[in-house]
Order: C-alpha cells, then structure tokens, then sequence
C-alpha cells in the first residue's frame, strides 16, 4: 500500500498487539476483542486509500497478522469487515440494505431462512452520492468521505462489545427458575455475569467443579457466594455422581464453531457428556464476538492449544519430568450434539442455527482471512 | 481499556519513574564448551529449536519491558551486530533500543566485560544482567520491582539473582556447574554463596560463622536452578573495577561480595515460583533446555505460539512441531515421533524414524536413516540408512549413505562424513584439510601434529569422502589444569551431552548409580576405598590440602613482610586478599600469622636476656598485625598462641611471649583470665584417651601453658592487691619487684611446673588444683610422653633461670 510512511505509527501498534498476544500478555476473549478493534481503528484512521478494495486489503493484512499471533481474534476482524462494506453500500447505493432485522430467535427461524447475498462490492459502480471511488484528482476524497462513517461502525462494534455481558444476562430469569441446581466450571465472565443476575430474582444453588489444573472455579465459586448465591465447590471427580440432581449445566465458551460445536475449557466435554447420560440440559452462555466461520477438522476432542505444563506437574519434581510427558490442554472440543442452547448477547440459538448467524455476522469471502 | 492485564499496570508504573528498564546481555560465553560447533560463530548465534540463542534471550527481556539493552560481544562480534541488525528486535516496533557493544579481544572473563561496561559508563541505573544463552519466561519486571523496593530501605543492597526451584536431580539443573545457597528464608537475603562441581566432588561446604551467629535460622539450598538473572545497581560495575582479581560473577563476585569484611554489602536472591528460565550452559543443558520447550515447559515461549525466530509452527498432538507454510514434505510412511520439531522447507524421504530430535530448515532426511534425540541445524543433509543419537550436527553438514553418529558426537558446521563413517561415541569433528582459511589451517596442523596418530585411524572411520578430522578428545596434556576452575576436564564431562558420567561417579563414591548423582553418603570414602581409584584420595584431601597451601601462602607473605620491613598495615592488607583469594575462615589466618610469628622469633640458646630481648623486639614490630587482620578476639589469640606453642619447638617462650602481648596491649588482662577459664586452655578434653605420643606430648604442654597463665593471673591478682596500698617508695621498689615476677613467670611456671604439678597446683586455688591434678593423672598414662616432656624442661629450665635477671633489666627499660 502507498500509505507506509503515515501509517507506520499504525504498524507499530499491530506489532505491539501482536506481541502482546504472543506472551499472553492480554487474556481473555472480551479483552483481546477490545484491544483488537482499538488498533483496527487506529489503523483504519491512519490508512490512506482510494477505494473500498485497498481499504479491505489493508485491514485483512492486519487481521493476518494478529491471527497469527492468535486466531480467535481473527472473529473482530471479519466483524469489522463486515460493518465497512456494510456502511460503504449503504453510503453508495443508499438504504436498501439497512433494513436488516436485529433480534432472532428460535420461533422465527424458519421465517428468516435465506442469508443474505453479498455479491462483492460493486467494482466500478459509479457512487451516487458525495463518495467518489478512484477520483484521480483527488484520491483521498474517497477515504475522507467514508470514514466518519467506519468510525461509527466500528463505535457500534465496540459498544456492543462493552455490553455484551448485559445484554446476555437480560434473560437469565429466563433460563434460570427457582430452587433449581446450575452446575458450571471455569471462570467465564459471561457465565458469572449471568449467573449473577439471575439471581437478583431467582433463589437458586450453584454447583461449581473446581476445574483443575488451573483451578478457576475455586474464583469462580469465592464470585458467586460473594454476589449471596448458595455455592458448592466440587472436584472434578464428583460431576458425574452429582449430575442425576442437576437441573442444568451453564457453561462459558472460548470460540463457537461454524457446526455448532465449541471449544471451551477443558473439563467441559466431561461434563457435558455426563450431562447426556442424565439428560440434564447444556446451555452455553457467549457473546457473539466468539462465533467463528471455522470447522473443527482434525481434533476429535481438543483443540490445539497446549498450556504449561508446570500446573499439572510441578517444574521442581526434577527426576520425574524427564521420563513423563506432560499435557495441558487448555480446551475441550464439545460436539454441536451436546449442547442444547446457545444463549448470546443477540437472543437464543441452538446449534444448528449457528451456520446461519454466521452468515449474518460475516462476509463469506473473509473466512479465509 | 478497563480490562488490561495487570502487566500494563507494573509498566506504568515504572513509567512513572521516569526509568528506562536498561539490560545487559553478556554475549560471550567466555569458555569453550561447545567447540568444534563455536569455532565459527558465537555460542550465542547457535539455535535451539531452530532460533538463535540470542533471540531467546531478547525475547525474555522483551516479556519484562526491558527498553534498552546492551550487548556486550567479544569472539565474532561482527557476527553478532549482523544477526542483530537483522533481527526483527532492531525493527522500530520491537520496543527495545538494542546496542551492541564491542569489547576488546583481552575481555577473557565476564568480570573484564563488567569492567568494560564500567569504563564506558553504559548504566545509568539498576539493570538486569544476563547471558547471551537465556531461555526465560519469567517476569524479571516483578524482579526488578522487587529490587527497587528492597534499594529504597537497604542501600546495601547490590544485587538480586534470580534462581529458580527444581529438586536436585533436575535435568536442566547443570551438573557440571551448580551451586549452594545459603539463604535467610524471612528476607530470601543471600548469607553464603558456594560453587558446586561434578568434579572434583565437594564433600562438605564451609559456612562461615558469622552467618550462623547473625542469623536464627538459615536454608543451605543445593536445588535451586541459577538463572544467571542478576538485577544488579549501579555499584556492581564499580566494585568489579575496583577488585581487578574478579572473574566470575558468582564464583569470585558473590562469593567475594558476600565473605568481605570491608565491603559491608548485600545480595538478595529471588526465588522464582513460577516462569522458566535456565541457561544453556553446556551441550547437556542444551538438550535439556530444547527438551523443555518442546515439552511446553517454557510456554507461551513455544514454537507454535511465540517462537523467537518468527517462524510459524504447527503443533500436533504428542509435541509435534511442524513449520506451518507447507513446506514441509514428510514421506507417507515416515514416522515422526513425539517431541519433535521439524523446520520448513525440510524433506523427510520414506522410513525414517525421527524421535524427540530438533530439525533444522531446509534439511534433507535420506530414506531409512533413524534420528533420536539429536539437533541438526539448518541445510544439513542426512543420507540413506544413517542412525544419529544424541548428538548436534552443526549447519551444513552432509553425512553420506550408512553413517552412523552415536551419541555425544558434535559435527561442525560444513563437515562432510561418510559414506559408511562410523564415530565412537562423544565425537567432535570438524573441518579439516578442504578448509582454506589459513588461520584455521593453522590450527589444524597444530591439532594434526599433535594427534596425528590418532588422526591416521579416524580418518578411515570418517568415510573415504570426508573432510574431517576428528577433535582431540583426550584431557589436553600441556594445558595447566586448574581443578578450582569448572573448566577442568573431568568436570567438563558433567556437562557433556551425552556423557553419562558413569565412570566418574563410581570411582568417586564407589556407589551403584550410573546415570543419578548418588544419594547415599555413609559409605564415601572410608580410606579403605581409597584404593578403588585415586581419585577419592584426591577429592577427599582437597580441604586439607587447601588449608596447607593457604598456610605456606600466609608464611612465604609474612617472610616477604618481615625480610622488606613492610608496615603492619600492607601486611594486612595482603592477608585480608590472600584470605579471599583461597576462601578461608578468619581463625585459620589467625593461626597462621601467631605461628608465623612465633616462628619468627629466634631461639637464643643460653642467654635468656637476649632471647627475651628478640621476643620483645618482635612482638613489638609485628604483634599489632594480630588485630589488624580482622575478627579482634584476644581470647582466641591467647588460645592459638597456647596450641601452637604446644606443638612447636618454642614452647619454652610461651609465658615470655604472653607477657610481651601484654606489655604491647594486644592482650589485657581480663583476656587472659577469660582464656584461662576455658575448659578447652586447661588441656582436659583431650586427656583421657591419649595414647598416641606426640598427642600426649601436646596435651602436656598445654596444660604447661595453662599453668604458666595461672602464674601470670595469681601476679594480676597480688599486683591488684599490692598496688592498692599505693605508698611511694614501696610501689616503686614493689614495680621492680612485680615486674620481675611478672617476667618471671615463665621461667618460674616452667620450673615449678616441671618439677611437680601437684606442688603448682597446691599453690593455688583449690577448684582450679582438682582440674589440673586430675588432668596430669590422666597425661600421666603416657609415660614416654612425660618423659620426653623432662627433655623439653630441662632446657628450659636452664634457660628460664638466667631469664629472671634478664627481666629485671627489660622491666626497668620498660618502667623508666
């Protein structure tokens, strides 16, 4: 791209999130969205471009570069696509794609059937309004025009990014009834949000498995009993043998697949599974920034990514690490069969719907970033 | 935004201070372990996973916010800066201001590169200080936090080391070179530092006394891994300036800082719960370190996820790393075992087996060959049906058709071997006659000369296409072989990769493990197993023989002294380094300098009043050193001077010398009835079982002195008494008189003594006459011991009379 020179301080900050991202210096999905589309605006506020095809170009090469250094937040990147071209037709050609319904829900699933077609932006389509594609007398024009308006959409991406929680929880008096028994492991902010919530109406008891090794539900457990809601901290061992008295699983996702599967932290296949035996329900609690237009291909069971394994063995039990080979799976791959609801800042999905609401949420061309 | 980590707070906080985070990374390894791989780049550009050392180290430092970093090259500097200058580090949005420093080519240790770095004024505030061959994850920023927080309290102090817990059989922990923490658990303050070796073997550590005295409770630590992560302030360049004799930072700097008397200052160490880090030291520790982050100890600085190199990997069940960009063309019916790395562009043909092994990019694997636990830098070519074991082959490198590389070998970079080469195991070739290089040609003929018989009968093992030859692999001959130093040969093997050892660790504790340190102590070296080998002779007199070094040391310095007419105070200065230099308690110099000086004093046969006359002289010009060296503990003077006069031919001067100690005021009085209330001074302990006759002789004698040192206390006592009636005249004629009995009771003890220790002891108090008696009784066992003892008295009975008029006139010199 000509835009280098302008743009390096821009460059400079995708490096600094790439790093970041490398050392897992920033964790947490919420948090590396934010983090993602604070340099994406950075970078779109800085890049120079004469049309919507090297303003795409500039932000799929960022997007490259910090999935990278960590897939998943190549989901904000294909978000922030979307929203520009979505904003660039409805600059160009009007407000014939603006009536775009916001809420789905189950009931109404069959009514919206078709996803929308994106038949790529329209080449050379001469704009109707102030914007002007290729001007060659003024090749900024273009960019000058367009991006008080990306600056929106990516405003609009971020709020709801920042009220993700609440909008997940606004229906936890739903799912959540009285005297009943939520089972749930990990520390997932979504999941203590809503579990939280439900309780300023409903009277319930929380079971939390410690989730070892990194043992985030003994925090989770600490959270939920502070907020008044009656906890009980299990081992791993007992989900089994507690699940015949649970009403529901709720559990947190780290990414939600294009089948409807997901992956989430280990421990959640076991107790998922257990849930089955017991046809106990599995909800699954996510914003809709963890939906990924991917395929889980080649794990039957986990996902690749393998933490240290110091929390399973510790580094000081020298003679021992020699001859064992230790595994720290973060994640677990649950099957779409498993989970009976995903419940999202953007209604309630099963997983069969979830192939649709990607559609929605992404452009088919950006699956492959 | 709100949801930062916690990182980003620390980072603003050190923002706040207006601190730059500054760095040092030692470039140099200052040795040559790695040789034959390091004749032609810096141990520092060697990869490990397929990233240079040197990266992993920028990467460490990168993790802690670390701003500006100096690197200090010395052998293939130019190599250095263009691997730097190259590196995405030096990129603009890397973070850190990296500068190579060249050092000079005299740099031999890292205490000159500490020097250097103080001449050039490099560091202007606390630095964290590393080695070139660093892997860490750990948050040295919390470190340095810590170290600050420590400074604002405690000027003194200088330093944090980072070690890290490991048990002591831990694989990265060095073998060949570990070391003891003696540590305070409240304030983790480091109180005593000690090397450790694999060989020669310690068999016990000195701590020094103070540390148990000042200290309530203490941890004495042998598994802890040393990082070599050194937050150090500002002063520790300048202290390393201004001890030139410093050359390690641990053996000599620590271990100097931490025994000074003068230096008053303090070492803390950072024990690190969490993170990774270890050094890759020697070849052993680079296997163990490539084996941990291919087994995701060190993570997130893992090859798929933050690989240093920027190369992109894939990670597949059972730690298999595959590069990413498809390129990569494994044979369908290849076999890539667990823990395996694989670099791009690389071709692995049909049948091969490769298992836990680092490969390189760009190589090529033959078909059949069989690779396990072995690290092949890039372009290496692998030919068919070879087997390589635990070995590194250097870039470059091509091994023809059938070769077979066992374990421990080490191949240079651009050797050619085979086909059909067979090495003996722990290898090390390089390149030989194609090299045209004259200076390397040079040193080949030196090696060739020197082997070149050896040379004839490789040269047929290398394969008739090598260009090789085979590295000296036997102890070098003409080399001064230091055994202090960890550089010494049989130690070196303890950080071989793949040497196991087991030779050594079964001459030296005649245990049963082959592959473990042994554990069990209660059967090592009992003298009849001295005669499995020499070597637990050796081991097992190290100390003694440390200490009759360090003796011979102190008298040759103290001859110098006396000869020259040095002034007291150089004399202590030179005991105070030579102290140091040979890490030895403060009493031993104590012994040495009151032997030495006892020594020095002249026998005068006959004539008692110049004998008198010579010890006077002496105590007078020398006796002040005794304090000066430190420790100012009068009782422990009178005690030394007691046993070594019981052991020496002057035992005659004793009372003599005593009293001269006195008339100088290095002893009081109260020093001598302190020491001569000691159970120890009157000689009982070793009464009772004293059969062996010169033993005997020794005890006798210190009872003799103790005897002697009554005397002088009853004469304290009647000079108290007298001098309270305090009349003109009679004090005058009384100080005559006192000064002659004063004088006197050597010779007057020694004779009273001599003749009957009953009639001496009736003398005096009742309780102290029991403890005598009985202890004379005791001696009495040994008769030919008393016997000789009449020997010994008879002179000095002759020479103790005449001694009476003598200190008649020595007194009234003294008084008027």
């Amino acid at each position: 791209m000509g835009s280098e020179p302008r743009s390096a301080a821009a460059h400079r900050s995708v490096d600094v999130l790439a790093s970041k991202l490398r050392r897992r210096q920033i964790v947490g999905s919420r948090a590396t969205a934010l983090e993602t589309l604070l340099v994406l605006r950075q970078v779109i506020a800085k890049a120079r471009f004469a049309n919507i095809e090297q303003l795409v170009e500039i932000i799929r090469g960022v997007g490259r570069r910090l999935v990278d250094a960590q897939p998943k937040v190549g989901n904000t990147v294909r978000k922030v696509l979307h929203h520009i071209r979505e904003e660039y037709h409805a600059a160009t050609q009007g407000t014939n794609v603006a009536a775009k319904p916001t809420s789905f829900s189950i009931s109404k699933f069959v009514l919206q059937g078709q996803p929308r077609k994106h038949a790529g932006p329209p080449k050379s389509s001469e704009s109707k309004g102030t914007l002007r594609e290729n001007d060659p007398h003024d090749p900024d024009s273009f960019a000058r025009g367009l991006k008080p308006v990306l600056m929106e959409a990516i405003q609009d991406v971020l709020d709801e990014l920042e009220t993700v929680y609440d909008n997940i929880s606004k229906n936890a008096k739903d799912h959540i009834h009285s005297d009943e028994i939520i089972l749930t492991l990990g520390m997932s902010k979504t999941v203590e949000a809503f579990l939280k919530s439900a309780a300023h109406v409903r009277n319930y008891s929380v079971i939390v498995a410690e989730t070892a090794p990194s043992y985030d539900g003994r925090e989770m457990a600490k959270s939920l009993s502070t907020a008044g809601i009656s906890t009980f901290l299990v081992p791993d061992s007992s989900i089994f043998s507690l699940m015949s008295r649970v009403n529901k699983v709720i559990l947190g996702a780290h990414v939600i697949l294009a089948n409807g599967g997901m992956f989430a932290v280990s421990g959640s296949l076991m107790a998922a599974t257990a849930a089955r035996e017991h046809s106990t329900p599995v909800v699954v609690c996510a914003g809709q920034f963890k939906l990924t237009p991917l395929w889980n291909l080649y794990h039957e069971y986990g996902a690749l990514d393998f933490g240290n394994p110091t929390d399973v063995l510790g580094f000081e039990n020298g003679d021992l690490i020699d001859k064992v080979d230790v595994v720290n799976p973060y994640y677990d791959y649950v099957q779409p069969d498993l989970i009976v609801a995903y419940i999202t800042n953007d209604g309630d999905h099963p997983p069969s719907s979830i192939y649709r609401l990607l559609k929605e949420t992404y452009d088919d061309e950006d699956n492959e970033l | 935004m709100a949801s930062k980590s916690a990182s980003s707070g620390k980072e603003k906080l050190i923002a706040d201070e207006e601190e730059v985070l500054q760095a040092v990374i030692l470039a140099d390894s200052f040795n040559k372990r790695f040789r034959p791989l390091t004749t032609r780049k810096p141990r520092c550009l060697l990869p490990i996973c397929n990233a240079p050392l040197l990266d992993w180290t920028f990467e460490s430092l990168a993790l802690a916010g670390v701003q500006e970093v100096f690197v200090i090259c010395r052998s293939h500097a130019e190599l250095v800066k263009n691997a730097i200058k190259e590196s995405k580090w030096s990129k603009p949005g890397s973070g850190m201001k990296i500068v190579p420093i060249m050092t000079a080519k005299e740099t031999f240790s890292p205490g000159d590169a500490m020097r250097d770095i103080y001449t050039r004024g490099l560091v202007t505030s606390d630095f964290v200080l590393v080695m070139g061959d660093l892997v860490s994850n750990i948050r040295i920023d919390e470190v340095v936090r810590v170290h600050k927080e420590r400074r604002r309290t405690n000027k003194d102090a200088i330093m944090t080391m980072v070690v890290k817990e490991s048990g002591g059989r831990h694989r990265t922990r060095a073998r060949g070179e570990s070391s003891i923490f003696v540590l305070d658990p409240e304030t983790s303050e480091c109180l005593h530092y000690e090397q450790e070796m694999g060989y020669p073997r310690k068999k016990l550590i000195n701590i020094p006394r103070e540390v148990l005295a000042g200290h309530p409770e203490v941890e004495i630590r042998n598994d802890l891994i040393d990082c070599s992560i050194d937050v150090c302030s500002v002063e520790v360049p300048s202290l390393f300036q201004d001890n030139f004799d410093y050359l390690d930072i641990r053996r000599d700097f620590v271990h100097g800082v931490l025994t000074s008397d003068l230096l008053m200052k303090n070492i803390y160490c950072y024990v690190a719960e969490e993170g990774y880090a270890a050094r890759v030291q020697d070849t052993r520790s680079y296997e163990s370190i490539s084996k941990d982050i291919l087994s995701r100890w060190t993570f997130p600085l893992v090859p798929d996820d933050n690989h240093p190199g920027g190369h992109i990997y894939d990670h597949t069940r059972g730690n298999r790393y595959i590069a990413k960009d498809n390129t990569v063309v494994l044979a369908r019916t290849c076999n890539i075992g667990t823990n395996t790395l694989i670099g791009s562009l690389t071709k692995v043909s049909d049948n091969v087996t490769i298992i836990a092994s680092v490969i390189g990019q760009n190589c090529t694997i033959g078909p059949g060959s069989t690779i396990s636990n072995s690290y092949i830098f890039e372009n290496a070519v692998v030919g068919a049906n070879c087997t390589i074991e635990r070995s590194i082959i250097g870039a470059d490198v091509t091994i023809k058709d059938g070769s077979s590389v066992p374990r421990g070998c080490l191949i240079a970079d651009g050797v050619v071997l085979g086909p059909n080469a067979t090495l003996a195991p722990l290898e090390r070739s390089r390149l030989g006659e194609d090299q045209r290089t004259y200076r390397l040609m040079r040193m080949m003929m030196i090696l060739t000369s020197r082997k070149s018989k050896l040379n004839s009968i490789d040269k047929k093992s290398l394969g008739k296409d090598s260009n090789a030859i085979v590295w000296p692999r036997e102890p070098p001959d003409e080399e001064d072989e230091d055994e202090e130093s960890p550089e010494n040969y049989k130690n070196q093997r303890f950080m071989r990769l793949g040497d196991n050892t087991a030779d050594l660790e079964l001459s030296d504790a005649a245990s049963t493990s082959s592959d473990e340190e042994t554990t069990s102590d209660d059967d090592d070296d009992v003298p009849e197993h001295a005669s499995v080998s020499g070597l637990s002779d050796a081991s097992f007199d190290t100390g003694v023989m440390q200490d009759a070094e360090f003796r011979a040391e102190v008298k040759q310095s103290l001859e110098r002294a006396f000869a020259e007419g040095h002034s007291i105070d150089n004399a202590a200065v030179e005991l105070k380094t030579l102290r140091m230099a040979s890490n030895v308690p403060l009493t031993r110099v104590k012994e040495a300098v009151i032997a030495a000086i006892v020594e020095k004093i002249q026998l005068v046969d006959g004539d008692a009043a110049a004998q008198r006359k010579e010890i006077g002289t002496v105590i007078r010009r020398w006796g002040e050193l005794i304090n000066r060296i430190g420790g100012v503990d009068p009782v422990e003077t009178v005690s030394i001077l007691q046993v070594h006069c019981a052991s020496s031919t002057r035992m005659s001067l004793f009372g003599q010398i005593l009293a001269a100690l006195y008339q100088e005021d290095i002893v009081e009085e109260d020093d001598i009835r302190a020491w001569h209330a000691l159970p120890a001074s009157k000689g009982e302990n070793e009464d009772e079982d004293n059969e062996d006759e010169k033993l005997a002789v020794v005890a006798e004698n210190i009872k003799k002195c103790w005897m002697i040192g009554m005397h002088m206390i009853n004469q304290f006592n009647a000079q108290d008494s007298e001098s309270e009636e305090e009349t003109e005249t009679e004090s005058e004629a009384d100080e005559d008189e006192e000064k002659k009995k004063k004088a006197k009771p050597p010779s007057a003890a020694a004779a009273g003594r001599m003749k009957s220790a009953d009639s001496s002891g009736e003398d005096d108090s009742d309780s102290e006459t029991d403890g005598s008696s009985g202890s004379t009784e005791g001696a009495d066992g040994g008769v030919s011991g008393d016997q000789s003892d009449d020997g010994l008295s008879v002179s000095e009975d002759s020479s103790a009379n005449p001694s009476t008029n003598a200190s008649e006139d020595e007194s009234e010199d003294l008084s008027g």
